[in-house]
């Protein structure tokens, strides 16, 4: 109960934080748009090629949205030797890990909902009405899925160098099956139709991603925050 | 730490288990150039087989077997525990990279193409990122007992991901999840001499692999020793001086 109060305070704490300064917001904002941009230059003129690739772009975008903002969460705290007074609270290590990933959770959800429309409407896709949903639980398992790993990673990469090159190193081989996932069950939304059921079972996998993960993180992240 | 210089002799055992292994590995070659028949569509290519499939099976024990020291490293605290840990990651470092190069090798005549993203090979893949991954943060982190607790929980991390990316990697290529996941190998049949010569092979290359891993363990605990002891020497050194400074 006491880590459960805990782990919302520091969470409620990350997201006032990040909306008051909104530093990373208005770079992670602009930055998954503009590599957005990037990318249709990138991919050329097609509309077709464009339309079809729209999921992937959207997801990439986010992945290295998520790098940055976890990235710069655990920077954020660093800063002033807040992490080390926020280890001194006498709850467990998994109550921080778990408020930081609430926070994070939350904050890649938000991004992915906004960047949605932004995508479909820069590459020309467009999904029928009624499979908002899916789309909708797709930006939110995934966005979990990223912010799992995310947020552990950058927890282990907070006191080492070069941890913004170092993060996505580390983290994006095992985010692999989260983007797949998310990719796909975004492709059957677009799809609409009878390509829902597809959508569910890739929703499946993203769920079950998020679940092995939140507790194997949850349970070894005090193994590397602890001095 | 009490008998340095018994660390520093090495052991007879290890000198044999080298030799039983070359020659081994020796054999083994022999079954496979010339004991095996060639294969009734791949003709020679087989052959390759001999040497890639124990290398990957391989990869992916080292890898499996340092997560476990890892995980007694973070139960007991040891620091041999951690030199073992890193041994086998140095071997999974290299028969995975050797599995990507030898899979490389055998696609492009047989399926003419380097690169087809085969489940297999893109999880090995995955994984050489990984192990990667788990050496730059290593080398990253200074003081001894932090850099064990955090290489072992990327090791730890590294064997989660497996199952997850085998699925991914196998479903990648496919437009549903769950329909061609065939993991017993079922309509597999293999001539019982070339299952032999295998399995031969793989034997020789666990050989080769444990030998590799032990001489790196040897090594890893006498450069643990004399860690030790230099760090004595200094806590001494120091006592002897001004004052006394505790190290670490």
């Amino acid at each position: 109960m006491n880590d459960l109060i805990a782990a919302l305070a520091v969470a409620r704490k990350d997201f006032l934080q990040e909306l008051r300064s909104r530093a990373t917001t208005v770079a992670t904002l602009f930055f998954s748009g503009i590599t957005l941009v990037m990318m249709a230059f990138g991919l050329g003129r097609d509309p077709d090629l464009m339309a079809s690739a729209a999921p992937g772009v959207l997801w990439v975008a986010l992945a290295f949205a998520g790098v940055i903002s976890s990235a710069q969460s655990f920077q954020a705290d660093l800063e002033e030797g807040a992490l080390e007074q926020l280890l001194l609270l006498p709850v467990s290590r998994a109550a921080v890990y778990l408020g930081k990933l609430l926070a994070s959770w939350l904050y890649l959800s938000v991004l992915g909902i906004i960047m949605l429309p932004v995508a479909f409407a820069l590459y020309g896709a467009s999904a029928p009405a009624e499979t908002w949903w899916v789309l909708v639980l797709t930006v939110i398992l995934g966005g979990l899925g990223f912010a799992v790993i995310a947020t552990f990673y950058a927890g282990l990469t907070a006191n080492l160098q070069a941890r913004e090159a170092l993060l996505p190193v580390l983290m994006f081989p095992v985010i692999v099956p989260v983007m797949l996932g998310a990719v796909r069950a975004t492709e059957s939304a677009l799809l609409g139709g009878a390509d829902i059921g597809l959508a569910a079972s890739w929703l499946q996998l993203l769920a079950g991603f998020d679940l092995v993960y939140l507790v194997v993180c949850s349970s070894i992240f005090h193994f590397v925050v602890d001095d | 730490m009490t008998n340095a210089t018994s660390g520093a002799k090495r052991p007879a055992w290890l000198t044999v288990f080298g030799v039983f292994s070359l020659v081994l590995f020796g054999y083994g070659m022999y079954s496979a150039l010339v004991v095996s028949p060639p294969d009734r569509n791949q003709g020679d290519l087989i052959r390759v087989m001999y040497a890639h499939v124990p290398v990957a099976w391989l990869g992916f024990a080292a890898v499996a077997a340092s997560a476990v020291w890892g995980m007694l490293y973070l139960w007991r605290g040891r620091a041999v525990d951690d030199v073992r840990a890193q041994a086998n990651a140095e071997a999974g470092l290299l028969f995975s990279a050797l599995t990507i190069f030898g899979g490389m090798t055998y696609s492009k005549p047989t399926l003419n193409t380097f690169w087809t993203w085969d489940a297999k090979l893109t999880l090995t893949a995955l994984m050489l990122a990984l192990i990667v991954g788990y050496f730059i943060v290593r080398g990253l982190i200074e003081e001894p007992q932090r850099r064990a607790r955090v290489s072992a929980v990327v090791m730890i991390i590294v064997l989660a991901s497996l199952p997850f990316n085998y699925l991914a990697a196998e479903w990648f290529r496919t437009l549903h999840p769950a329909k061609s996941v065939n993991l017993d190998g079922s309509g597999v049949s293999m001539d019982p001499v070339m299952l032999r010569v295998l399995l031969i092979n793989v034997a020789a290359a666990a050989a080769v692999f444990i030998y590799f891993v032990s001489e790196r363990i040897r090594i890893g605990r006498l450069a643990l020793t004399r860690g030790q002891m230099a760090d004595a020497a200094q806590t001494a050194s120091q006592q002897g001086g001004r004052e006394v400074v505790s190290v670490r």
